[in-house]
């Protein structure tokens, strides 16, 4: 697994409008980012969930998605993020 | 603790804390007993019903009908979440907000099933323009 992670859901509207940005920033900044879909994949489900202590203090409690994760740093933001967030997150 | 009651009259079954002091089916008063999981389980199998989208949607609308919200008024928003509900519901037993993740624990799980209880989530409390975390329940605008 890549240091940078996206956890995302197909059907999730928060995730869908993400998408793009990510991409983006993967084209134009040269980040390497995995993205893991987790309803659809179960072991994709589970590593989020081997995550949670981590991600629902900063996530109102819960596993929402879209949730982006740095594993080294345990550093996380969930939701839509502004563009710029979203690259400041990815290199710190 | 939640239990199990049973109107003696019409059988109309209710799950909660205590039973409620008038039927709201046949509308008699003190008419509760309580009784078993299975016995409230077999009494409820007699039922089969199915809940298709337009369903789902009529309902969820007249779930918001009387209250300070509504459902969002973004159709392709709402088809989405429709898709992914319906999607958790074949996969994972339940209609699933598929903006969150189930944690195989059930007690927490159900709290996820929607329309979960997003008026206390910090997207939806204290905002003019508050919604669920998912987006399907927006708040009315005040005139």
């Amino acid at each position: 697994m890549k240091k940078l992670v996206m956890f995302h859901g197909r059907e999730c509207p928060h995730c869908r409008k993400m998408m793009p940005l990510v991409d983006k920033m993967i084209a134009e900044e040269g980040i390497e980012i995995e993205k893991l879909e987790v309803w659809h994949d179960e072991k994709n489900a589970d590593t989020m969930r081997s995550y949670r202590e981590v991600i629902t203090p900063k996530c109102g409690g819960q596993l929402r998605v879209p949730t982006f994760l740095n594993t080294e740093t345990n550093d996380v933001e969930c939701g839509e993020l502004e563009y710029e967030k979203l690259i400041g997150w990815a290199n710190r | 603790m939640k239990k199990f009651w049973r109107c003696h009259v019409c059988n109309d079954i209710h799950y909660g804390v205590k039973a409620p002091e008038i039927c709201p089916t046949c509308l008699k008063e003190n008419a509760y007993v309580e009784i078993a999981s299975g016995e409230a389980q077999r009494i409820m199998s007699v039922a089969q019903i199915t809940i298709d989208k337009p369903a789902f949607v009529q309902a969820i609308k007249a779930f918001a009908a009387k209250c300070e919200f509504q459902v969002n008024p973004d159709q392709e928003r709402v088809e989405l979440l429709l898709e992914g509900m319906f999607n958790n519901e074949a996969n994972h037993g339940l209609k699933y907000c598929p903006c969150r993740l189930i944690e195989k624990d059930f007690s927490k799980d159900i709290e996820l099933i929607c329309p979960c209880n997003f008026l206390v989530h910090e997207t939806y409390q204290d905002k003019a323009d508050g919604e669920c975390w998912c987006g399907l329940f927006i708040k009315k605008e005040i005139t």
